[in-house]
């Protein structure tokens, strides 16, 4: 497998990325990457939740068969939670109440002194129909932005069998880290100065539909009549792939401004004439 | 011939010497000049040293292009410089000089070269342009001379100015739409839908960095190959099938497929704004130091070259 801007190779080293993606084959695989991506945020005095399928018991069960958990669920620094008691079935998530419901949490872990919440979730169950699937994904960049303000951060499983390639690549690309052949793109948060969110990854035919959906899901907001996406990640772009963000910013009437310091995006806006549409070399 | 009432006019300028080549180009510069008519030259660089002496400070007036950069691939002088310039100045008729064909062009060049100069009738049809094709006929070659003689409607030589009586650009398009084979023992990749895209880059980039093409070069090539995939898939029934290969100081690529280019200036009209198609080839014109295509029927041949470093001239930028 080769080693792409974004895709995560182990959980136990997602680097900067606190919101990670991850799709896996079988329930074992998920308990496994869970276990290593809690287990660092226990390291880093964190509280962990682990989020999956069935009742709390049995979710408690396998969560201490983890190791370090047994005692960390005793002290509270562990607790497990059911995807099906928290969401009856069927439920479309709010995004901005979940969000809203993350940082409450986020704020009782900081207040019993803990330094932040770490969430591993199973969401399979909250991604089936396609409407739940288009509010989660609305969630998932709501929530991308929270991570940058707050000690949160989350692991995002979806089952790869249950929930299919083409739903897990438009929940992957809305994080800024995913596990390898979820996603070839990423559209995320980002802290840099004045942009709406950040694109990496390669973007061409393939991504044609996800990019529309995931631009239309993120709702990104201009800065002074301009759409600025740090494109520092960007990989490839085909002209089309450049004409559709500039078509988005274009529809909303704004500018769109790539920051990157590679010279693809110039050259396409250059030789197609684009007047909508600009390169900022990132200082 | 409808020079009478068409106000595009195209001839070509015969000349031997550099004396008949500025006897015939300096006036047609300096009464455009004189009557406020933008005047450009594309010409190749000794050519435009010369042209531009003889100017002198008039030269300032002038926009000069050095045709063996802007122009290297052919098929983006149309949209590159012919029409970057005309059509900055729509409301005024326009002088152009355009030499795109000199005795250093290669074989392989020349057919993309003569079909430029045909598809100029096409693309500038009741535009207010003067096109000038200046013709070094005592260096170049006579079928080279002959074909000039097909592609322009008027010819200007030793100060007197003639119709064409062999004027037949169609056919000459059609005669110079040559099969493009010899990819034997070419590393090859087939896409079949976009998902294949992403290692037809890899693949290509791989294989040009094997040859020994530049880090930048290698990006414009990804960028090449994608574009003709994606035109393929989106055009064509069926597959596209890649190839790439070194031959003489070009990394060479080359798509083919099963459909078929049925408007002859498709990657030579500039892109408009609002004009979601057809930039696709547009970009690998601008991009690749040549461009050739085959097309009938039953399918469609692309090759895009790109010249590797040491070559005596950089690539487009």
């Amino acid at each position: 497998m080769s080693l792409q801007a974004g895709v995560v190779e182990d959980v136990r080293d997602p680097g900067r990325y606190d919101h990670l993606c991850w799709a896996f084959e079988d329930a074992q695989e998920f308990r496994a990457r869970a276990g290593c991506f809690l287990a660092e945020g226990l390291q880093l005095g964190e509280q962990v939740w682990y989020v999956g399928s069935g009742d709390v018991t049995a979710l408690e069960d396998e969560l201490r068969e983890l190791p370090g958990m047994e005692q960390a669920l005793h002290s509270g620094a562990a607790k497990a939670d059911s995807i099906e008691a928290a969401y009856p079935t069927g439920t479309v998530v709010d995004p901005a109440a979940q969000v809203a419901a993350y940082a409450r949490a986020t704020a009782q872990a900081v207040a019993a002194g803990f330094t932040g919440l770490r969430v591993a979730a199973d969401a399979t169950a909250l991604v089936r129909t396609p409407e739940q699937l288009d509010a989660f994904a609305r969630y998932e960049h709501l929530i991308d932005r929270y991570i940058l303000t707050a000690p949160f951060s989350a692991m995002c499983a979806y089952q790869r069998s249950l929930v299919g390639d083409g739903s897990i690549a438009a929940l992957a690309c809305m994080h800024p880290g995913a596990s390898a052949d979820a996603t070839p793109f990423w559209l995320h948060a980002t802290t840099q100065n004045g942009c709406a969110a950040a694109i990496g990854g390669e973007l061409d035919l393939a991504t044609r539909d996800l990019l529309r959906l995931a631009l239309h899901r993120a709702d990104l907001q201009p800065h002074n009549g301009e759409l600025v996406l740090d494109a520092s990640r960007v990989e490839f772009m085909d002209h089309r792939s450049l004409l559709q963000l500039v078509e988005h910013a274009r529809s909303e009437g704004h500018m769109l401004v790539l920051r990157t310091a590679h010279p693809g995006p110039g050259l396409l806006i250059r030789a197609l004439g684009l007047d909508r549409a600009r390169v900022e070399i990132p200082a | 011939m409808s020079a009478a009432t068409d106000p595009f006019v195209h001839p070509a300028l015969f000349y031997r010497t550099d004396e008949e080549y500025l006897a015939g180009l300096v006036p047609f510069v300096l009464d455009g000049l004189r009557i406020g008519e933008p005047v450009a030259a594309a010409l190749p660089t000794e050519r435009l040293g010369l042209l531009e002496s003889a100017l002198g400070t008039e030269a300032a007036e002038v926009t000069l292009i050095d045709m063996t950069e802007a122009g290297r691939n052919p098929g983006r002088i149309i949209p590159g410089v012919l029409r970057a310039f005309a059509d900055r100045h729509r409301r005024t008729h326009v002088r152009i000089i355009g030499e795109p064909i000199w005795a250093g062009r290669s074989d392989s060049e020349y057919p993309a070269c003569v079909q430029h100069e045909a598809l100029i009738n096409t693309a500038f049809r009741s535009r207010m342009v003067t096109i000038v094709c200046p013709y070094d006929v005592r260096r170049l070659e006579s079928h080279v001379v002959a074909d000039a003689l097909a592609t322009h409607p008027l010819i200007w030589e030793a100060g007197h100015e003639q119709v064409s009586l062999r004027y037949a650009p169609d056919a000459v398009v059609a005669r110079y739409n040559l099969p493009l084979d010899g990819t034997g023992g070419a590393a090859s990749w087939t896409v079949r839908s976009a998902a294949d895209l992403s290692g037809a880059r890899r693949f290509a980039a791989a294989e040009a960095d094997q040859a020994g093409l530049s880090r930048d070069r290698i990006s414009d090539l990804e960028l090449v190959v994608s574009e003709l995939a994606t035109n393929s898939l989106q055009h064509a029934a069926g597959a596209c099938s890649l190839s790439i290969w070194a031959e003489a100081d070009h990394v060479i690529c080359e798509s083919r497929d099963l459909g078929q280019i049925e408007d002859p200036l498709a990657g030579r009209r500039p892109p408009l704004d609002g004009q979601p198609h057809g930039r696709g080839l547009l970009l690998v014109n601008h991009l690749a130091d040549l461009v050739r295509v085959h097309t009938t029927p039953d399918g469609t041949t692309v090759r895009a070259y790109f010249r590797l470093a040491g070559s005596d001239r950089p690539g487009p930028r």
